[in-house]
């Protein structure tokens, strides 16, 4: 049978019944006994910008306490671009303190993630953020999530130019509904007035969730491949000209179903800066009018593009495209790591990039945010690496800033390692992880450091990613060192992505622990510190030396693999 | 109820005839029992002659006497329970009446008045005392000249307004013109031995001096309401296993509250939801030890023994203060006492004590009183308790409660326990009555009983429970027990008030207001309303906004409204 006859998923009821997004979230959020929602809500709201979770270190004490699982929400914002304003970034620290877990987790989307609020304090979140024109709409669900773009403000004018393209992306495909305004905020729903619809999405959305970047080469911090739909932006004579188009990347999978696998992007063409928010919605709707709605793990983008073909799909979207795509320009990534200290812009502004760990906001490195904030100077950027820079600071208050730093040691340097490192947050919020990740992988780090600072490898930078389960947040498979959990202390260990993010990894070692993890990458490093060319990264190096077969496309991830892990 | 008239066992009678003239007797009814007694007394003027010559003063004659309680804990009421009986037995025709039930004009129309009045807190009256308190200090009291009174005081001497109430009492209606036939006596929580000493002495100033005691043997009287055997008592409580013993409270909550169940099997007590349980507790070990030392006295076992078993070595009164100074001239400022402990002050006394001085120095130790979470209907020989752990700082020293500790810490096997009833904390006596539960924290206890009750006696009457703490996530007492009773009917409705989880504190009555007009639609409709919990904040910040509530609901004199719920047996509290 044709996947587009198959039965619906339930998800598709759910969204078809929620008449856009409103399901009975009021109705639960009035239910006082039970911290959860019903249901079918904790699916719609989920468009609104948050999940339903609950805290997993205190599942086994639950029932004995006779209360229910710990449950709360993860709220997360919409902030295209990952910019923000002082007075914004105070606000979102207010909400994180007075009414989430009190810290905030800047994350792989260039958002912001508040943990553990509870229900009685949704509406208060999202009211005391929308005084700051902050809002959470379409942050997760079946839609197009927040648009991500490169930070580097001191490239100054192209800098601006793909935040743009970034923001006005956002706004062309932000649902219609006013669900959230009126659930939220308390916005009058109008009586009688036009009929809601969806003209881009329709009343069930996307078959999944869709993600957007904005490349600014040579960096690739917003990791392009690894978007359903990323524009590269193409420089000539100092401006962007255009952008490079490519579609049908995403790194989720199942473990132990070898249909499901991470997916690099295909550069299918090149558009115009005018063309950008008409390409990226004729995409979404042939995702729209293609993707499997009958199984969930099977409806991004990168399974319609394999399914029809690339060549089909982008037929498909040349035809409702008004003037179609244009054949992909050159262009190179050199990176995919953040900039890290001061950095002067050619306007005469200063930026000041900080390694966050795990970009876990808390503690002392939050209340010298916090002072920086008030200055009231500058603007917050959250980089697709889960770190913070302080961007476009007046020369006038660069002294103030750079006392701050020092004074809340902002400034801590990490390795080579350390500092291109992404967890996810998985245990003990996420309801998805098998493994730990975020608390977790610092640790990991510091007994891999130990093997490279043997190897005088201290400072190499090489891209290492963990997440909790093989759905992909973290983005692992596009690291050269990539990491995911199986079962708790156990993951599957990923060598051979390129340190530019254009290649996935390869399975390397299965259900591997600490020491075992340690004991595999120690001679693949020593081979590496010994043999490399110059200038090879660890990535290149694996590949070219066979340690694992290179990765080319999806359909190939679970192939050539050695010959102890065909099973 | 029929009441089987069993005859005494001081009656007379071998056992075998006893055991024969019960069996007739609990047989009988009550015609066959009146006729039997005219036979009885017939018989006996024909035969017993001699004996027949002296009857029992004839009840047109005994002087009547009204015995007067306000009561929070049930110690007033039953130490008028207790007066009645020795009155009785001295020939008065005494009547117990609350305080709640009786106006200034019916008192002062009264010859002689017993008043037996408990001090609550800082100096306040019992709740259900409020309005005779009122009335009697109003500035258009009736004269009470004609009135022949004495007053018992009950209190506690750790709270500076000792027996406040009681003095008022006194005071006042002396002032009225009452006349004061015998002086008042205040009593501390050990307050058996001087409240009988009381009772006998006011009872035989009362007694008219041409009226001839009534001889003992003349008149037997049988308190046939109370012929059911004792159940365990504060002097020889019962030992009550722990069946079970969990930690409500999340292990990352600012709470430490458990969930304790007792086995009562073999006790006698039949206790109802809304009854209390008396614990007698042992102190901790570790500051006996310290009393001991700083006292001297380290080493004395039997001593040591005493501190943890039977007296009270965590409070300090003004008293006690007094009575060191004198053995020591250890004389600090006025107010001292307040917010330590003994040990403070046998530290800074720095005073070697005799065995018999610290002993004569510290009062005994009182019982705890839990309500019980539980029905009987429900859990069968069990009763429930929801104890939170007490740990706080006063003075720059870490100080903990006693039976708290005592069963949440020391996870003792049993607990020395006897009942205390609440006759006015009950389900209303019509099933169908809507109740409104109001029970923060701990507060909940009895809520649960009710709940457990109403669930299996199938009543009608529909429930709705405002409970409160402080983190919704980890302070949701029986979280689940109250979800399954709103999926199954059983609890109508629930509001809640979380105070530490958002910046503004949120408290029950917070909840309440919110709710005002459903909860005002209930009142009118009838509903009784508990309150359980903390008496000095979380009860007059409920009392306040019910005033508010019916205020804000259209009511023309709120406080009349409310004084007439409360007269209606339909505002009923149990604070401490």
């Amino acid at each position: 049978m044709d996947i587009l006859e198959r039965p619906l998923s339930a998800n598709e009821g759910i969204k078809a019944r929620s008449n856009f997004l409103r399901g009975t979230i009021v109705e639960s959020l009035g239910v006082v006994s039970t911290g959860s929602l019903a249901d079918d809500d904790t699916q719609l709201t989920k468009f609104h910008g948050f999940y339903q979770q609950d805290d997993r270190d205190l599942r086994a004490e639950r029932g004995k306490q006779r209360m229910e699982k710990a449950f709360s929400f993860m709220v997360r914002m919409r902030i295209p671009a990952g910019i923000l304003t002082p007075t914004q970034w105070l606000a979102a620290e207010k909400v994180a303190i007075q009414r989430a877990n009190g810290t905030m987790r800047l994350t792989t989307r260039q958002t912001i993630q508040f943990h553990g609020i509870i229900k009685s304090n949704l509406r208060p979140a999202f009211q005391e953020m929308y005084t700051e024109m902050l809002d959470s709409i379409a942050a997760c669900g079946d839609v197009n999530r927040n648009v991500v773009a490169s930070v580097h403000p001191w490239a100054g004018k192209l800098h601006e130019a793909v935040a743009a393209t970034a923001d006005g992306i956002a706004t062309h495909l932000l649902p219609h509904s006013r669900a959230w305004h009126e659930i939220w905020i308390g916005e009058e729903r109008v009586a009688g007035g036009i009929e809601e619809a969806e003209p881009i999405y329709g009343k069930t959305y996307l078959p999944r969730k869709f993600k957007i970047a904005v490349a600014l080469p040579p960096y690739n911090d917003v990791d392009a491949l690894a978007q359903d739909l990323a524009f590269i932006a193409i420089i000539e004579n100092g401006s962007v000209v255009g952008y490079n188009v490519a579609a049908g990347g995403g790194m989720g999978m199942t473990h132990g179903e070898p249909d499901t696998y991470p997916r690099p992007g295909d550069i299918i063409g090149f558009c115009t800066p005018d063309q950008v928010n008409d390409v990226a919605e004729k995409i979404v709707t042939v995702q729209r009018d293609n993707g499997d709605r009958s199984d969930r793990k099977h409806a991004r983008l990168k399974y319609t593009m394999d399914r029809m073909g690339v060549a089909a799909f982008v037929a498909a979207v040349n035809e409702r495209l008004n003037v179609p795509l244009q054949p992909a320009r050159e262009f190179a990534f050199v990176s995919t790591g953040d900039r890290f200290g001061w950095v002067e812009s050619a306007d005469g502004t200063s930026y000041f990039g900080m390694y966050i760990e795990s970009g876990r906001v808390a503690g002392r490195a939050m209340a010298g945010l916090h002072k920086i904030a008030e200055l009231g100077v500058g603007r917050f950027m959250i980089t697709a690496n889960q770190n913070l820079a302080i961007a476009e600071i007046p020369a006038a208050s660069r002294d103030a800033v750079a006392a701050l730093v020092a004074e809340y040691g902002l400034d801590q340097k990490a390795g080579g390692l350390r500092c291109n490192a992404i967890a996810c947050v998985a245990l003990p919020t996420c309801g998805l992880a098998l493994a730990e990740s975020e608390r977790y992988l610092p640790h990991l780090i510091t007994r891999l450091e130990a093997v490279l600072e043997g190897l005088g490898l201290a400072d190499e930078e090489i891209t290492i990613r963990m997440t909790g389960c093989p759905n992909g947040c973290g983005r692992p498979y596009m690291s050269e060192i990539g990491l995911v959990g199986r079962t708790p202390g156990v993951y599957n260990l990923y060598l051979g992505a390129s340190h530019t993010s254009m290649r996935m990894n390869k399975l390397f070692k299965r259900d591997v622990g600490e020491e075992a993890i340690v004991a595999a990458l120690t001679p693949v490093f020593e081979a590496f510190a010994k043999d490399r060319q110059p200038g090879e990264h660890f990535g290149d190096f694996v590949v070219r030396t066979g340690v694992v077969a290179e990765t080319i496309t999806g359909l190939d991830f679970h192939e050539n693999l050695s010959p102890e892990l065909r099973s | 109820m029929a009441i089987a008239p069993l005859l005494p066992k001081t009656a007379p009678f071998a056992e075998d005839q006893l055991a024969a003239l019960n069996s007739v007797m609990s047989a009988t009814t009550a015609d066959q029992r009146q006729w039997l007694a005219g036979f009885l007394a017939g018989f006996a003027a024909a035969n017993d002659s001699g004996q027949a010559a002296a009857p029992a003063a004839p009840p047109a004659k005994r002087t009547p006497l009204t015995i007067l309680f306000g009561t929070e804990s049930g110690n007033s009421e039953a130490l008028a329970a207790q007066t009645r009986k020795a009155a009785t037995k001295l020939g008065f025709a005494p009547k117990v009446v609350d305080m709640a039930d009786i106006t200034m004009a019916q008192l002062a129309a009264l010859e002689n008045v017993v008043i037996i009045a408990a001090t609550w807190g800082e100096g306040d009256p019992p709740q259900r005392a409020v309005d005779f308190q009122e009335a009697l200090m109003a500035d258009d009291a009736p004269r009470m000249d004609k009135v022949r009174y004495a007053v018992l005081a009950l209190g506690d001497r750790a709270y500076a307004q000792f027996c406040e109430v009681g003095k008022r009492f006194d005071e006042r209606l002396a002032a009225l013109g009452a006349t004061r036939v015998a002086d008042r006596v205040d009593c501390d929580l050990d307050f058996e031995a001087p409240a009988n000493a009381w009772i006998d002495a006011t009872l035989a100033v009362l007694k008219p001096a041409d009226e001839p005691i009534a001889a003992e043997h003349a008149v037997i009287h049988v308190d046939f309401a109370r012929a059911a055997p004792e159940g365990p008592t504060r002097a020889k409580p019962f030992a009550a296993e722990v069946t079970e013993h969990v930690r409500l409270t999340g292990s990352r909550s600012s709470s430490d509250t458990h969930h304790i169940a007792l086995s009562l099997e073999g006790s006698g007590i039949a206790y109802e939801p809304g009854d209390a349980l008396g614990i007698v507790p042992t102190n901790d070990p570790d500051l006996a030890d310290q009393v001991l030392n700083a006292a001297g006295l380290a080493g004395n076992a039997a001593l040591r023994t005493a501190l943890i078993e039977r007296l009270d070595i965590t409070t300090l009164t003004g008293k006690q203060v007094e009575d060191f100074g004198k053995l020591t001239g250890f004389t600090p400022e006025a107010g001292w006492a307040t917010g330590r402990q003994i040990i403070d002050l046998l530290e800074a006394g720095a005073s070697t004590l005799t065995p018999e001085q610290l002993t004569g120095l510290l009062r005994p130790l009182p019982p705890r009183y839990y309500s019980i979470a539980s029905s009987r209907k429900a859990v069968d020989e069990e009763a429930h308790l929801l104890v939170a752990a007490l740990r706080y700082e006063s003075l720059g020293r870490a100080r903990q409660g006693v039976a708290s500790i005592d069963m949440t810490v020391r996870h003792r096997d049993s607990m020395n326990v006897f009942l205390r009833a609440n006759q006015h904390f009950r389900l209303p006596a019509d099933p169908a009555r809507p109740i409104i539960m109001v029970g923060p924290g701990t507060g909940v206890a009895p809520f649960r009983g009710f709940m457990q009750e109403r669930e299996a006696t199938g009543a009608t009457g529909k429930n709705w429970l405002f409970f409160g703490h402080r983190n919704y996530v980890h302070d949701f007492l029986y979280q689940l027990e109250w979800q399954d009773w709103l999926a199954n009917g059983t609890l109508n409705r629930m509001d809640v008030a979380f105070s530490r989880d958002q910046p503004e504190k949120r408290y029950v009555q917070d909840a309440m207001w919110a709710q005002r007009r459903d909860l005002a639609g209930w009142l009118r409709d009838g509903a009784a309303l508990y309150v359980c919990g903390d008496m000095n904040a979380m009860a007059k910040d409920v009392h306040a906004v019910l005033l508010r509530i019916l205020a804000d609901q259209g009511s023309p004199d709120e406080k009349a409204e409310l004084d007439a719920i409360r007269r209606d047996g339909r505002y009923l509290r149990d604070v401490y």
